[in-house]
This record gives structure tokens, sequence and C-alpha cells, in this order.
């Protein structure tokens, strides 16, 4: 058993550059070993954080949605928590939420009134965080 | 289906002595990597006891971009008696019972190089400059006058934006794994603000950003390659992609890493004779992002789902779409102070 499965994946994806790949002499192959072993580090951070990050996500959906209800209904996905807290669960409900958030903010985009321009302009901004708390910084 | 290098070689030893009717032999091969849409195949071969360096791509059972063949290789075909450099075009083989997938062989490049992140201050100067320059060229040309009417789709003037959004539409609608809530406010607002007809037909390359020519540092470029997303449309489409932030990232302030955005449009628009309206080149730079992000979109899902598992694909599929999504939202969030604009509006 591995505890901290994200250090054991970077350990891994470094013992991989450092002391495996130097000894390999196809070129293809090194570049893809230094590849894989990038990816390896973008596993890692998604293994500690992807959940807490995708659970960031689907609150601040879950209140734009509620803001937005007289424009589109999410029906009861606004209180819905996932299954469980598995990757393939949070996913599910991750992107049940996104669908509604894309039809909500095409909806206020046209709606015309000051509260939906608030709305869009929430979104948006949601979106940034979304673009912030997923950019993948470990490979480069 | 995999295919070692040894039979490679092996066939393609066969096959060009069939077709050049004299003993052939491969002295080298190697595999290229990062041939994103094909796998791509360096070999020397010795015919006739003369000895020639060629370039075998080979289609792959997926590949990041979903590209015909025959319009890429009629592309080269069309373009290698112009001013714009291209390998030569050799054969294209669709017969799978020779080495599992078609291909085609060209005639390599000597002496010649992609990577620019090496080059000193005065060589990107100068092949920024024939970057550019080339590429105007590339969209003052008659593509009937080339006979690319004879392989390609030929779009009204009016239809040349709004066929491309619906093409680029269609891949992110087929291959979004996730739903991708940026790539569909893009889309809204290109579909919102069309642009008007183009200005002229040309040959767009589709793929035109550094890393798809070949230079020599001191003599320029030697090499326009990768023409497979090539058609026929408005000439900004290729600026745009040229341009897009994606191609400079860590150095934001040169195009493609060579040029100011500005000195490389003021280039283009010398060498091709056409103005730059900065309303309409908006709309092209949110499609070029889009463009890119339906790209990268649709090697997340081959990587997932198809029988690729090469490792460009997962990279371009993650770290790219992370990117792209960045700069659409520098582009179109009414937060945005706009930083990637490189001071285009």
């Amino acid at each position: 058993m591995i505890p901290n499965t994200d250090s054991a994946l970077r350990m891994l994806s470094q013992r991989l550059m450092m002391q495996l790949l130097p000894d390999i002499k196809s070129e293809y192959n090194l570049s893809d070993g230094m590849l894989l072993s990038m990816l390896m580090m973008a596993v890692a951070d998604e293994v500690a954080t992807g959940i807490d990050t995708r659970m960031k996500d689907i609150a601040e959906m879950k209140g734009l949605l509620e803001q937005g209800r007289g424009y589109h209904d999410a029906g009861n996905l606004i209180s819905a928590e996932p299954d469980s807290f598995s990757l393939k669960d949070v996913n599910q409900l991750h992107d049940d939420l996104t669908r509604h958030l894309i039809e909500l903010h095409a909806r206020v985009e046209t709606a015309g009134t000051s509260e939906a321009s608030q709305l869009v302009g929430d979104i948006w901004s949601y979106l940034e965080a979304y673009t912030a708390r997923h950019a993948i910084t470990s490979l480069g | 289906m995999t295919i070692t290098l040894a039979e490679v070689a092996e066939k393609t030893a066969v096959y060009l002595a069939a077709k050049w009717q004299c003993q052939v032999d491969v002295t080298n091969i190697m595999k290229i990597f990062g041939g994103a849409s094909r796998e791509t195949y360096r070999l020397e071969v010795v015919a006739d006891g003369n000895s020639r360096g060629l370039i075998l791509r080979r289609d792959p059972p997926t590949s990041l971009i979903d590209t015909e063949r025959e319009l890429e290789y009629g592309a080269y075909a069309a373009i290698y008696p112009t001013d714009i450099p291209v390998p030569e075009p050799l054969f294209l083989e669709n017969d799978t019972s020779i080495m599992q997938q078609p291909f085609s062989i060209m005639a390599a490049v000597d002496g010649a190089v992609t990577d620019v992140t090496t080059l000193n201050e005065e060589q990107k100067g100068l092949i920024g400059r024939e970057k550019w320059q080339l590429l105007g060229s590339l969209a003052m040309k008659d593509p009937i006058g080339l006979g690319f009417d004879e392989f390609m789709e030929v779009p009204e003037l009016d239809q040349c934006a709004a066929k491309q959004l619906a093409y680029w539409e269609k891949v992110i609608l087929e291959d979004e794994i996730h739903p991708q809530s940026i790539a569909h406010a893009a889309i809204r607002w290109l579909k919102n603000n069309l642009p008007p007809p183009a200005q002229k037909l040309s040959v767009v390359h589709g793929d035109y950003r550094s890393g798809n020519f070949l230079f020599d540092p001191a003599a320029g470029i030697k090499a326009v390659l990768d023409w497979e997303m090539c058609h026929l449309g408005d000439p900004l489409e290729d600026l745009a992609w040229s341009l897009d932030p994606l191609w400079s990232w860590a150095e934001p302030e040169n195009a493609g890493g060579l040029l100011p955005p500005g000195e490389a449009i003021r280039l283009w628009e010398e060498s091709s004779g056409l103005a730059l309206d900065p309303g309409v080149f908006k709309w092209w730079r949110v499609f070029a992002s889009l463009k890119g992000l339906a790209i990268w979109i649709s090697s997340s899902e081959d990587f997932q789902n198809g029988e690729g598992k090469d490792s460009i694909l997962a990279m371009a599929g993650w770290l790219m779409t992370d990117r792209q999504n960045q700069i659409l939202l520098n582009y179109l969030s009414p937060h945005s102070v706009g930083e990637w604009k490189g001071g285009i509006t």
C-alpha cells in the first residue's frame, strides 16, 4: 500500500526521468519517455487535489444555477451530491452541472435584463476560477 | 496495428524498387517523435547506386488531426512548383496491403531544423520575417490557378468563416468527453459575430506555426510542412492561427517565438497585398483558439477511447486544452485585461 499516492507517483516519475531514461538509446523512445514522466507528474497533482478541485467547481456551479433558476431550471441537481467521492462519481455530477451551466449561460446572454447581465459576469468569473483551479503547472 | 522499424525499412525497399525499377537498399531508418497526425520515419536509401534521404509518413490507427491524406498530398503537389518551399512529394500509397496503413513518401530536406527556441535574436528576425512573408505569398496566390479546385471544395467567399466554424463545432460536439463551457461560450460568440465575406479565396495551410517548417538558422526557411489541414478559405485564418498565443507561451511578446505580432502582420500585409481589419481579425483570432481547443479535445478523446495511446495525444489533450481555455478567457471574458491580444483588438 502507498498511503501518499501523489508523492509516490512523483518519485516514480523522477526515477524514470533521472535514472532510466538516460540509458535509452532510441531518440524516439527517449522523447516518449520524457513525455510520460511529465504526464505522471500531472497525474500526481490530479490524485492529490482532483476531487477537491471538482467539489469546489460543483459548489460554485450549484450557486450559479440557483441564482439563474428564473432563466433555466436545473431541477434537483442543484441539491445533488455525488454518489461517492470516487473520481467517476464526482466527474458525473460535475458533467451534469456543467451541461446545465452551459444552457444557463446561453440563456442569460440573450435575456437582456440587468440581472441576467450580472449573471453573465458571474458565470465568466466562475470560468476564470475554474480555469485557474485546473491549470496544469507541472507540465511546464 | 504496430509495425517494426525493420519491417518499415524492408517494405519500403521493396516498394521503391518496384516504383523505380532498380535495386533499392535502406541504409538507415529512424522514427521521428512528435508526428501527431502520422507516424513519421526518416530513411536513407541507396537506389541505383545513388544515396538520398526520404521521409515516409504512415497513417496511424488514430491521429491528433483527422485528416485526409489525398488532400494533404495534393496540396504538397500543387504548392511544390511555387515559391513556397515544400518537400518534393514522391508517392502516395493507399493500398493497405503494403504497410498495413496508407502512407506517403517525400524527399527529405537536409541540413534543417524545426526548433526556434535555440535561435539568437538575429536568426529569429531572419526566420520570422521569412515566415510571415511566405504566408503572405501563400495568401495572394490564386488557388484555382494552382489546381486546388480539382481536389478540394471551393467555398463561397461569404461562407469561409461559417463553414470552418461549423466543422470545428462538430468536432467539439462529437469528441468532448466532458462538457466544455468555455468552448461553448466561444462558439456562441463566433456565431453571433460572423465576419464579412473573405477579401479573396486563398490556400489556407491550416497549421502554419513555428514547428511546422524546416529552416537553416543562417539561410532561412527550407520547407513548410504538415499540410494535412490545408483547405481553401479566408487568408486571415492562417494569419490568426500563426499568431495564437499558444505558439509563444514561453515568450508572449514574440508571435511564434520569433517576431512581435504587429511586425508579423505588417510583413504579411506587405507580402500579400491584403489589408487587415482589426475588427474582422478579432473573429479569426477567437476562431483560431477555438479550432485549437477542438483539436486538443479531439486528441483527448482519441487517447481515451481510440486505439492510439501515444503520449503526445495525452499531452495535447490535457495541457493544450488548459492553455487554450486560458487564451479564450483572455479574449472573451468581460473581466479580461486582454494581455494576450498582443496589441491587436
